[in-house]
């Protein structure tokens, strides 16, 4: 069933749209990377997917119903996002991070009871963090404070997760950590969507012949396609706008990861 | 400490070692009871029966009992020490009651009979220092836990309940008072309206500056209150300028550096409940507003009406600063650094942090005017205690902390 629909969708801010036409469905257990060059928008695809920005046109629609007519609650409960990993302003710990995930499921007055805390401490589990569930957030690592991000929206129990650069300033172990993570909640039937900077990362996750990529290029053209197919050096070198030699060369480097 | 050290580095290796889902393990001699994973259907439900699920529980149990017992305690520490705190200060001062006579006292009250206590003793202890004891607390509580709340919702530890305007706009109320030679109850309302329409009106330009270019709202709400904050100042300023030197100065700068001498049973039945009316829903709220220490469009994307539960916050924390500061002035550094405090004891998590805060700001508080008004022939103001005890008790438990947490 299609969880999370854009039908001619124009993306942007009031005095700037940015990408316009684009139309996609997702079901649970697709991926969809989201590739493109700094500054062309996928974190404006992301907001409006979120249900934070407003489409300039077109509708979105979560289980078939548009998300103008939804609470917010209610979009938090479909739809979790796994914002880039910061440290913070406070030194939470990982279980109250966590549970914060539950906001969406509660009443303004109420606190995480038990149940909430089992969920939390089950969403951990399922990312490997449940020995870190006493530590404060700015004691971990990078990488183990993006499974923390994870391990939260895992906790709001949503189909659906939007991570925003889960891997950007990870190290190659904590990289592949996080996308084997991905794609095993792949494989378990949630929908995920990510933006990259790295097509590898498409490829890896968006492994299925059912998985497309959406590429945005500078000028707000959008492409979604089988990844494969938007992965090819002559695509790439148009999206990132260099020549297809140079690109041939860089992506002939890392072809077997 | 070395215990914990060394389950995280074994978790790491864990995870680095195993794919998605690695189990988790105390110690690798439990791994083998954890080897039993949760069904794929089990994913979104919480299943507390299988075994891993249990020795899970079992684990987690150990981590949080010991994390509740150390909350326990504190809480515990906390009440005795402001209970201790009440009797030791209705008992010192010019006219010293002991502790059984104030004991005697209290129980008479409460439950009728006669106390066996000096004559004149029940009116010092009921009416001059009863109502003193009861404002020293509230204002305390109320500055600690304003102080708690703004930090949070401008996710900013250098933030105090002034940051958006209240006590310049408390001062400039007073001091026109003053140089309008008004009586002190005038005084005083001016105070809590300068402060309420100082907040006002930083807070509806910051916010439609925010609306309209679409800008971060903390960040214009803060610019907001820097500029007519130091507005305000010129103002106080020009005022205290243009004063009598001889009388009205004098009572500006003594408003300025706050106290509780004054305060009667009449400014306790006005301001008492606007301060407890203005901590119930920041109470209330108290584990959601930790949404707020979350960027914007995460506190969005976990559902949260933030705009909502941000103004709900600056009105119930304006309110009871406002209030206080109509009664005693202005008095720093209780809002700054008694949530930092208590965050050091228990962590930041809000809904932990506030009552805590609150228990602990109006101790303090009260510690300092007892302080204040025994030690010397002159009443020492609590503004300038505050600061000059406070320092190195704050020092010595931000040394002990970072030593236990290495």
């Amino acid at each position: 069933m299609t969880l999370l629909s854009l039908e001619k969708v124009s993306i942007g801010y009031a005095r700037r749209t940015i990408a316009t036409d684009i139309s996609l469905n997702i079901a649970r257990g697709d991926a969809l990377a989201i590739l493109g060059p700094n500054g062309s928008g996928k974190t404006t695809l992301l907001r409006t997917l979120l249900g934070l920005l407003a489409p300039r046109a077109g509708a979105v629609s979560i289980d078939a119903r548009l998300i103008t007519n939804i609470s917010a609650a209610e979009i938090g409960r479909t739809i979790a996002y796994v914002p880039q990993a910061s440290a913070g302003f406070f030194h939470f710990s990982v279980l109250d991070v966590v549970q914060m995930a539950r906001a969406p499921h509660l009443s303004w007055f109420a606190k995480p009871g038990d149940r909430d805390r089992a969920i939390a401490l089950n969403a951990l589990d399922q990312v490997g963090m449940l020995a870190l569930v006493d530590r404060n957030v700015d004691e971990l690592s990078g990488g183990e404070r993006q499974l923390v991000m994870i391990a939260r929206a895992l906790a709001s129990q949503a189909a659906c997760l939007l991570l925003d650069e889960p891997t950007a300033s990870l190290d190659f172990g904590n990289r592949i950590l996080v996308l084997n993570t991905m794609r095993h909640l792949k494989q378990r039937g949630m929908a995920i969507l990510f933006t990259t900077h790295d097509p590898n990362q498409a490829r890896y996750v968006c492994s299925d012949d059912a998985d497309r990529t959406l590429t945005i290029s500078r000028d707000g053209h959008v492409v979604i396609g089988p990844t494969a197919e938007a992965l090819r050096p002559a695509a790439l070198a148009t999206l990132y706008g260099l020549s297809e030699d140079v690109f041939q060369h860089h992506i002939c480097v890392s072809e077997n990861f | 400490m070395v215990r914990e050290t060394k389950t995280h580095a074994w978790a790491v290796s864990t995870c680095q070692n195993s794919a998605a889902p690695r189990t988790i393990a105390k110690s690798p001699s439990q791994l083998k009871q954890l080897r039993l994973r949760l069904s794929p259907s089990s994913r979104n439900t919480v299943v507390a029966k299988s075994p891993r699920m249990r020795v899970m529980t079992h684990i987690v149990t150990r981590i949080v009992t010991r994390i509740v017992t150390r909350i326990v305690t504190i809480h515990a520490l906390a009440v005795a020490a402001a209970l201790l705190m009440v009797l030791v200060s209705l008992g010192v001062g010019r006219f010293p009651i002991s502790a059984m006579e104030v004991l005697s006292l209290v129980s008479a009250a409460l439950f009728g009979g006669t106390a066996n206590a000096p004559e004149n003793a029940d009116l010092i202890l009921f009416s001059i220092r009863g109502p003193r004891i009861v404002a020293a607390f509230a204002v305390g509580a109320a500055l600690a836990a304003a102080g708690a709340a703004y930090q949070n919702l401008f996710r900013n530890p250098l933030v105090s309940p002034d940051i958006l305007g209240v006590s310049s706009g408390a001062a400039l109320g007073a001091v026109l008072g003053i140089f309008m030679a008004l009586p002190l109850i005038a005084i005083q309302g001016l105070a809590f309206i300068g402060g309420l329409s100082a907040v006002a009106a930083i807070y509806l330009i910051g916010s439609s500056l925010a609306r309209t270019h679409g800008h971060d709202a903390m960040l214009t709400l803060v610019l907001s209150g820097v500029v007519i904050g130091s507005l305000l100042g010129s103002g106080i300023a020009l005022t205290k300028y243009l004063a009598d030197p001889y009388n009205q100065l004098p009572a500006m700068t003594y408003w300025l550096l706050g106290s509780f001498a004054s305060v009667t049973k009449k400014d306790l039945v006005v301001a008492l409940p606007v301060i407890v009316l203005a901590m119930l829903p920041l109470l209330a709220l108290r584990w959601r507003i930790n949404l707020l220490a979350l960027p914007d469009d995460e506190a969005r994307a976990l559902g949260q009406d933030v705009r909502r539960l941000r103004l709900i916050v600056i009105v119930a924390a304006t309110l009871m600063t406002a209030a206080s500061v109509a009664i005693c002035g202005i008095i720093g550094w209780v809002g700054l650094v008694v949530p930092h405090a208590v965050r050091l004891l228990i962590g930041a998590e809000f809904s932990r942090l506030l009552p805590l805060t609150m228990l602990i700001g109006g101790t303090f508080m009260l510690l300092i005017d007892t302080i204040g008004r025994t030690v010397a022939q002159i009443e020492i103001p609590p503004g300038v205690l505050t600061a000059a005890l406070g320092t190195p008790v704050f020092i010595w438990l931000m040394v002990a902390t970072f030593r236990r947490a290495r």
